[in-house]
């Protein structure tokens, strides 16, 4: 009697705890039904792909939400460190000078945004709302006074070649490059959350933050630290792209990117209100949204229909961490 | 005349009389001091006198008009104006908006008439002789200035009794003063006041009766001529005693925190040495400046003067994690808002603070966590299922004694303890005494602020008096009664031999 009690109770917590891993499995199941016969691994793998620029960001997204923040830079970061990397590559011709560029310029452009919100403490809302206009505004103003219309990385340059080829390799001759680098960034992430005295320390400001300051933690500079993360992720989701893509469209790239990093770290089930949630369903949250945008592909439909889908999972997803834990409130109440 | 007569009000909360028969009665244009410890009862019959909670039994006769059931609104319309020491303004509106918030003037065609209310509360304020701005912003105002404020509006209202409950916490002395002329002025006039207060100095003072709460019970009512501060304090106390059965004398050890002219927000030129061992208890009224002493010691907040010496070595700069290096903890007050982390568990909670001390191993060594964690469990013995339990889950004197463990962890060597035993049951609280004690044994140094001066007889060395941001008095364990104490407190040493305030 008192068993089965419980068993109840852990199975509706599991799943308000890994409500991500039902929503992924739901949409990727509709995937494979409605594409049927095309379904090919290949076309599985390539969700990772796909999902690796969004997914590297949100985990820094996940990590700013967690400490009861939000950033809104995060696409505009995108253009403006797509637009110096592609530059420092065709002035540099080095893969490597281009990676610790873009890491140097994304780590700058998270801290400013970190020393506003952490040391002046102004409103991390308002200041990456702030930093988002500026970063790409910069980038394209940029531009325009190069003449050009898109920062087009150098082809006749000789390192050129080995990137894309970088960009479009398959470890195993199976899982693509920018899959593996997002699988990586996530395991390094779900480490540094669940065994680090800093990951925990994350928790404790998002937490109580009065408490967590009391306790002796350094509150000011762990919230420079998170956003300065959030601007290393950003260049690494960048050195992706260019490694993908090979040229950088500052006004349209990463555009909405920060909603949908912020909806893949809410279907991830971190709470908004910060110091719950584990980082591991940001992952799944990313993939969810890659899903969707394959769906809409294979099924022909209309490509602006896209957002009603993905809004209204949102919506489905935030509805069933609510109701879940509200329903079994009511369970036990009853009992 | 009386313009107020409450008798035989009773009141229970949950099956527990606060009230018990309580008779009290208000001459018209008198000042009279309504007198007690916390928890005697005086707020929750100037409550039910307000319409805030309704009474059990007993009757209340107001300006000749029985009140039967008594709500905030009727209350208010009889002319019954309550003062609150939190102050019920709105700061972000204007001071004569909160004057004639939902009474304002309207013009003609309905728009509000600003002019009419700023001048009526210009014309206001001259005769109060009250120096403030009518078109100024309440958020800009001083407190006391608030408290003015607060006074004029509820005149405005046409109270006839006003209720100042400890209205000078905030104020300093040229601010009480004046705030006395504005009552004497009043009371000549006709108003009728209940000053709330537990500094004997003003009530000595402004008051011209009184009247002693204990336990819910109406001690004593008369003349304040006819009465001493020491004869009120023995009143307030009462003869309750206290089994000091678990102190035992220990050998202190050398001095290990010493302050000299030590200066914060809120206290002053504080000269105190304390030794390896020792358990000192302060206390003071709120705003005595006691909790303001601890938190500039651990670096919450700023000092302003003075030395704080660890073990003889200088503490400077104002750093939470310094004094945390040099071995202070703090538990402090509000546990909710200051301590707890609800989102995390047992464990979690406990180890929070060690690791920022030990960040150079960033990784986390749970199987270690878990051992120091089951050792103080058993040593605290804090009741729970499972290191795994979210510290919400506890009753509030185990998730104390989760934050005490948390600083155990640490190995602090001076505890600074600032009302710990807050929203605690009382069995909880003698445990959390007895582990005072425990600790002590065991070399380490306690200092522990707390309103509870029977707890104090039973744990102190020494007994810490403050009164105003200063220390009043300093006794030794046998000399700590309650009576004592409060004498000291509430200033009321001074106040008997008519010598003015501090």
């Amino acid at each position: 009697m008192n068993t089965t009690k419980r068993n109840n109770r852990s199975i509706t917590k599991i799943l308000g705890n890994y409500s991500f891993v039902l929503i992924f499995a739901c949409i990727l199941i509709a995937y494979l039904i409605i594409n049927a016969g095309a379904t090919t691994l290949n076309g599985v793998m390539n969700i990772l792909r796909h999902s690796a620029v969004v997914g590297i960001m949100a985990f820094g997204m996940g990590l700013v939400i967690i400490t009861g923040g939000i950033d809104l830079s995060v696409g505009s970061m995108l253009s403006l460190i797509g637009g110096i990397g592609v530059v420092v590559f065709n002035s540099m011709n080095s893969i490597i000078l281009t990676l610790l560029a873009v890491l140097a310029v994304g780590a700058l452009l998270g801290f400013f945004n970190g020393i506003l919100i952490g040391k002046v403490k102004m409103p991390p809302f308002i200041v990456t709302l702030a930093t988002m206009l500026i970063y790409r505004s910069v980038a394209q103003y940029y531009l325009r006074t190069l003449r050009l219309s898109i920062y087009n990385m150098d082809g006749t340059l000789s390192a050129y070649d080995p990137f894309y080829k970088f960009g479009q390799y398959k470890v195993a001759g199976l899982i693509p490059m920018a899959g593996v680098i997002l699988i990586l960034v996530t395991v390094l992430m779900v480490f540094m959350s669940t065994n680090t005295k800093f990951g925990r320390s994350i928790y404790a400001i998002g937490s109580n933050e009065r408490a967590a300051r009391l306790a002796g933690i350094n509150v000011e500079w762990t919230q420079v630290a998170v956003y300065t993360i959030t601007g290393l992720l950003c260049g690494v989701s960048t050195f992706m792209w260019l490694a993908m893509n090979g040229s950088v469209d500052p006004a349209t790239i990463g555009k909405s990117n920060e909603m949908y990093a912020i909806a893949a770290v809410v279907i991830g089930g971190i709470s908004m209100s910060g110091g719950k949630g584990k980082l591991l369903g940001v992952l799944f949250g990313a993939m969810s949204y890659t899903i969707i945008d394959k769906i809409i592909a294979s099924m022909g439909l209309d490509a602006l229909i896209n957002d009603t889908i993905k809004g209204s999972i949102l919506l489905l997803a935030v509805f069933i961490q609510i109701a879940i834990p509200a329903i079994r409130a009511k369970f036990t109440r009853s009992r | 005349m009386d313009i107020l007569q409450m008798s035989g009000i009773t009141k229970a909360f949950f099956g527990v009389t606060v009230l018990d028969k309580v008779d009290f009665s208000v001459r018209k244009g008198e000042v009279h001091a309504l007198l007690g410890e916390n928890g005697a009862g005086k707020s929750t019959l100037m409550n039910i006198l307000a319409g805030v909670y309704t009474r059990d039994a007993g009757k209340i006769i107001f300006d000749g008009q029985e009140m039967d059931h008594v709500t905030v609104q009727s209350s208010e319309q009889a002319g019954i104006a309550f003062v609150h020491q939190e102050l019920n303004l709105f700061n972000d509106l204007k001071v004569y908006e909160n004057i004639f918030l939902r009474k304002e003037l309207l013009t003609k065609v309905g728009t509000l008439d600003k002019k009419r209310m700023i001048a009526q509360t210009h014309e206001l304020f001259r005769e109060l002789g009250v120096d403030i701005d009518p078109t100024a912003m309440v958020s800009e105002l001083e407190t006391s200035k608030k408290q003015l404020l607060e006074i004029a509006k509820a005149l405005h209202a046409n109270a006839k009794l006003l209720i100042l409950d400890e209205p000078t916490t905030a104020l300093n002395n040229k601010e009480i003063e004046h705030l006395f002329g504005i009552v004497r002025h009043l009371q000549e006039s006709g108003k009728s006041f209940i000053f709330i207060s537990h500094k004997m100095t003003e009530i000595f003072t402004i008051a011209n009766r009184y009247t002693v709460l204990r336990n819910g019970q109406m001690i004593r009512s008369g003349e304040i001529a006819e009465i001493t501060p020491t004869e009120v304090t023995k009143l307030m106390v009462g003869n309750s005693y206290s089994d000091s059965d678990i102190y035992t004398p220990r050998e202190l050890g050398d001095p290990i925190l010493e302050l000299e002219n030590y200066s914060g927000h809120g206290f002053e030129n504080v000269n105190l040495s304390i030794r390896r061992g020792e358990v000192v208890g302060f206390t003071g009224l709120k705003g005595a400046g006691v909790s303001e002493l601890m938190q500039t010691i651990f670096g919450v907040m700023p000092e302003a003067g003075g030395s704080c010496k660890v073990m003889g070595q200088a503490v400077t700069g104002n750093r939470i994690h310094k004094a945390m290096r040099n071995r202070i903890a703090m538990i402090a007050a509000n546990r909710k808002e200051n301590s707890i982390l609800p989102d995390f568990t047992l464990l979690e909670n406990n180890y929070v603070s060690e690791h920022t001390l030990s960040a150079k191993k960033p990784l986390i060594r749970k199987k270690m966590e878990r051992q120091k964690f089951e050792r103080l469990r058993g040593m605290l013995n804090i009741r729970c299922n499972g290191d795994g339990d979210l510290i919400t889950s506890l009753s509030g004197g185990n998730q104390q004694k989760v934050i005490l463990a948390r600083w155990l962890n640490t190995e602090a060597d001076i505890l600074l303890m600032d009302n710990p035993t807050q929203g605690i049951d009382v069995g909880a609280k003698s445990e959390i005494y007895k582990l005072i004690l425990q600790l002590a044994q065991n070399g380490k140094t306690i200092l522990v602020n707390t309103l509870e001066i029977p707890e104090l007889q039973k744990v102190a060395d020494r007994c810490v008096v403050f009164y105003h941001g200063n220390i009043q008095s300093v006794l030794r364990h046998e000399e700590i009664s309650e009576e004592r104490v409060m004498l000291a407190a509430t200033n009321a040493i001074n106040a008997g031999e008519g010598a003015v305030g501090q």
